[in-house]
């Protein structure tokens, strides 16, 4: 254990422990070397120097091709997207060779490339600039998908994505950037159980978690307890502790930011329902976004963001199927 | 390297044959469905391939496109493995999971190809960078074709490269057609080492049928490359001989355009050069010979050899 | 120089110029009371974007970029829909769903606003493509900063535009002009090894102009000259408007750094501060315009701050309009998406 740190600090920790332990990471972005808009990368290029801490032209697609390149002969490239809605630019490079050169080379190609990418709803942004696209990246075979929910699991988590010989998506929410929290280095692999419980099981992960965990408190003062999963890893899922949870309280919520339909929710739900089919005294309830874009205004911003409420109502409605049978 | 004794091109004109014989026996075998997916063959750009190559270590970097047998040869890619791959077979180089289009032979330093027109100029991009920040020294390579010039992603890498220095060539194959269209379907440019131009990156247009002049272009770009002087952007004028891919009628090609191409055979011009240099006629006769019947080695086996395990075909999904 | 139009046109401008300067101004300090979220003001840019934009005709369309309040106010949408909007009210110009990213306003020919840098490019050529098929009268303007040649995009778009001669108008506002270097350790200036811009235009063989954006005349003269070109078939046209980057543009919220503007800078220099004085000297078109005005006679300095006067009270009713509508109703949140 280390001093507190803020999320924001945890990433900027990490990559900074990265560059200095292995000369192929370089990260590359656009502003970087300034520090990019929440200061993730400030002061890495004078501490590493410019010939691996690069600023961009505003070319996202030919950036994103350009660490796929750089990944494919020897770097191990951290490639940082300013927002996630810019991403739409560069998903033929992700998509199309990022994702597919190990499978397509018949298994001669590795691609170690980290895609670091903030987004989610905070701010008041509006509809380019506050997106949750994770299920296209989870959607998608060969990338890997990574959404820490606290800055104790940010460092060790990007250690890991840039260990990775595949191409990770390493998603941060913007609204937990001033998080405040303990740093460590031990390992973080799949998923942790954040709070213990008897009756209900919550899935979720990134900014989520947070609401989960208070929908939880409220849920125990009314005699409920909850058991709270965060993720932490999206591709692969870690569907073990899951099923283990809910094949325990018999009922479970999934839960996050992104647009309900179509999205990991639905993938979970599935995988629940095929696999602890039995144990189950309710169907799995969803908690997601409405299906709309962001709007800007504070008033539409808030009625489309799903958080505490949902999740402590979609808990309630499971309880009011009664106990398990006998 | 820019000076090729008599016997240096003799080795490029076998090359070329190699080339030649490998894209003639692969539309043979898919005119009998032995080869599978879409096809796009490179007869009449055995001249750019080999002249470009010729001018790279080994240990440089090719990008391909979609068209791109021609550059896995050249760059010395085994053909047994390259038959086997373009036949779907687990023999091939990718085993039987790229296909055509998607050629991947890291080991002679042809990284990669696409399927994608442009995608492969910024992963070529890539390449350099590595090659700058580890200091390696090496060259890399993408070629596209005039229709990748009308694609963003190639303005963007141009600008990338030219602020970057990177150690790139571009080698733009403009073979007039993009797809099924004439290239003044698709721009108003006419030369288009125009867009290089714009970001200070040199250029020269050269005569694709022409592989010593294109190698001699190659040469010198390879070395301001390799010397630290950033990009350089050739524009080859090549032809296709066949359509864009096997199967193509090539209805809306002229026919006295093809008439003039063929005369314009890079592979029988390049053997007329050097029979008036000297070569027996033996000889030259031998290189050709050697090429179809190492091809068609190639093929037998391809066509031979097992399709891979269908359990394969959810493999190599991650790299562990 | 002054445009070449009739006196009441070129006093026209001014109250154009004067109502963007101080809707910014406002603005800004708002944004010290409410979360308006992250935005991008015009201030510097006025003598450009009004001159440009007030000739197009009713059904031209123009398509803006993340710094658009200028845009849309130069062509008379209403500052009271723009500052709700802003506030995210109601009564906003998208009632409430778009923000200071994407203020649309249709009647004025604003389809929309791109917050991603060179995504109105296509649209703008889109639109052009659009007039050029169905063979009416119209133009299309692309508005966007040197940035956006970055983006593939727009080297895809112009390429299109050359080819099918489209009625479209790409006007690149550079304000890179003495822009924040990486040596304060702010943003660093655009990343672009192609210099003059207008070479990324004339490859494609498009014709090209570049004018001082702080300079009316000059910029009125080459959009006419664009627009005219475009209405008779001859095709686009890049113009490219320089202009130094305002002091108060941080990269992320602005500041009021040059404080209110004080118009009487135009006809008095010795009133003119120690602090910025080369902004206001030489640098800002508002004031460089007033001084050709008075300087030229068309105007009064007495005229002047009545014409201030009335746009000052115009905006503080703008904002207060703003700040007393309702906001809207959280169910329409999840209206709209589909037509």
């Amino acid at each position: 254990m280390t001093a507190e740190l803020r999320f924001i600090d945890a990433i900027h920790a990490g990559l900074q422990a990265s560059l200095a332990a292995d000369d192929a990471v370089v990260v590359i972005g656009e502003d970087v070397t300034y520090g990019g808009p929440f200061g993730a990368t400030k002061g890495l290029a004078d501490e590493f120097g410019r010939h691996r801490v690069r600023d961009t032209p505003i070319s996202e697609a030919t950036v994103m091709g350009m660490v796929t390149g750089a990944a494919l002969t020897g770097l191990r490239p951290v490639v940082e997207v300013m927002f996630v809605d810019f991403i739409t630019l560069a998903m033929d490079q992700l998509v199309n060779h990022a994702a597919k050169l190990h499978f397509m080379s018949g298994g001669q190609l590795r691609v170690p490339l980290t895609v670091r990418v903030q987004g989610g709803v905070r701010g008041r942004f509006g509809a380019h600039h506050s997106q949750s696209l994770e299920s296209w990246f989870t959607h998608t075979p060969g990338l890997k998908v990574v959404a820490p929910a606290f800055p104790g699991d940010a460092k060790p988590l990007l250690a890991a994505a840039i260990a990775n010989d595949n191409p990770v998506v390493y998603l941060e929410h913007r609204g937990l950037y001033w998080d405040k929290g303990p740093l460590h280095d031990d390992p973080v692999d799949g998923a942790v159980v954040r709070r213990p419980g008897t009756d209900v099981t919550v899935v979720s992960y990134s900014k989520m978690v947070h609401s989960a965990l208070a929908a939880a408190d409220r849920l125990a003062d009314s005699g409920v307890e909850a058991e709270v999963i965060d993720l932490r890893w999206l591709a692969p899922l870690d569907t073990a502790t899951v099923l283990e949870s809910v094949a325990k309280t018999g009922r479970a919520v999934v839960a996050h930011e992104a647009v309900a339909r179509g999205g990991l929710g639905a993938e979970l739900a599935a995988t629940i329902q095929r696999e602890v089919f039995t144990e189950l005294v309710a169907p799995v309830e969803r908690v997601g976004a409405a299906f709309a874009p962001v709007a800007a205004a504070a008033a539409l911003e808030d009625a489309f963001l799903p958080g505490v409420d949902e999740i402590e109502r979609a808990a309630g409605s499971l309880m009011a199927f009664g106990p398990p049978p006998p | 390297m820019s000076e090729l004794d008599l016997a240096g091109r003799v080795e490029l004109l076998e090359r070329m044959w190699l080339i030649r014989a490998f894209e003639e026996k692969v539309s043979e075998l898919f005119a009998r469905g032995q080869v599978v997916g879409l096809i796009h063959l490179g007869i009449g750009s055995e001249g750019s391939a080999v002249g470009v190559c010729s001018a790279l270590r080994s240990d440089d970097y090719v990008f391909g496109n979609h068209r791109s047998h021609a550059h896995a040869i050249a760059k010395g890619a085994d053909v047994d493995r390259l038959m086997a791959e373009i036949a779907g077979k687990a023999s091939g180089y990718c085993k039987g999971k790229g296909g055509s289009m998607h050629i991947a032979a890291p080991e002679v330093g042809f990284v990669t190809a696409t399927g994608v027109v442009g995608g492969n100029v910024a992963l070529a991009l890539g390449a350099a960078l590595t090659s700058v920040t580890t200091q390696d020294n090496r060259v890399s390579v993408a070629f596209f074709g005039d229709g990748a010039g009308q694609s963003g992603s190639l303005h963007e890498s141009l600008n990338l490269a030219a602020l970057w220095k990177l150690p790139v060539v571009f080698v733009c194959e403009n073979n007039g057609y993009a797809e099924f269209s004439p290239l003044s379907a698709h721009t108003v440019v006419e030369r288009l080492t125009d867009y290089a131009s714009v970001y200070s990156i040199p250029t020269v247009t050269v005569d694709g049928g022409d592989v010593m002049e294109v190698r001699r272009a190659a040469v010198s770009a390879v070395a301001r490359a390799r010397a630290g002087e950033g990009p350089m952007f050739i524009e080859v004028l090549t032809h296709r001989l066949r359509g864009h891919y096997e199967g193509d009628p090539a209805a809306y090609r002229e026919l006295s355009e093809r008439e003039e191409w063929t005369v314009r055979d890079p592979v029988a011009r390049f053997r007329a050069e050097l029979e008036g240099a000297g070569v027996a006629a033996d000889t030259i006769a031998a290189t050709e010979a050697a090429a179809r019947s190492r091809i068609a080695s190639a093929a037998e086996s391809a066509v031979a050899a097992p399709g891979p395990d269908p359990e394969e075909a959810t493999t190599d999904v991650y790299a562990v | 120089m002054t445009p070449d139009l009739p006196e009441d046109q070129l006093v026209d401008l001014l109250r154009r110029m004067l109502v963007i300067r101080r809707f910014e101004e406002s603005l800004i300090k708002l944004a010290g009371d409410f979360d308006i979220g992250h935005f991008h003001v015009y201030i510097g840019q006025e003598s450009t974007g009004v001159p440009a934009l007030a000739q197009l005709q009713e059904g031209d369309l123009a398509f803006t970029t993340h710094r658009n309040h200028g845009h849309l106010l130069a062509r008379g949408t209403d500052p009271a829909a723009m500052v709700a909007e802003i506030l995210g009210k109601a009564t906003g110009t998208n009632n409430g769903k778009g923000g200071t990213l994407h203020i649309a306003s249709p009647e004025h020919g604003f389809p929309t606003t791109s917050a991603v840098t060179g995504g109105c490019t296509p649209l703008a050529t889109g639109a052009a493509f659009a007039f050029s098929r169905r063979k009416v009268d119209r133009v299309s303007v692309c508005l966007f900063g040197d940035g956006a040649l970055e983006e593939g995009s727009y080297h895809e778009s112009i390429n299109i535009a050359a080819l099918e001669a489209l009625p479209v108008i790409y006007l690149c506002e550079n304000n890179s002009l003495e822009a924040l270097g990486q040596k304060a350790n702010e943003y660093p200036s655009s990343t672009m090894a192609a210099a003059p811009l207008t070479d990324l235009a004339a490859s494609f063989k498009v014709p090209t102009i570049t004018v001082d954006g702080t300079d009316t005349g000059a910029v009125h003269g080459a959009m006419a000259e664009a627009i005219d070109r475009a209405r008779s078939g001859g095709g686009p046209t890049f113009v490219e408007a320089l202009t130094v980057r305002w002091p108060g543009n941080r990269p992320l919220w602005p500041q009021l750094a040059t404080g209110v503007t004080d118009l009487t800078y135009a006809w008095d220099e010795g009133a003119i501060p120690q602090d910025h004085s080369k902004w206001h000297g030489a640098q800002d078109g508002v004031l460089r315009y007033t001084r050709e005005l008075v300087t030229a006679g068309l105007v009064t300095t007495g005229d002047v701050l009545a014409l201030d006067g009335e746009v000052s009270t115009q905006i503080e009713d703008a904002v207060q309009f703003a700040l007393d509508s309702p906001y809207p109703d959280p169910e329409s949140a999840f209206e709209g998406v589909y037509a």
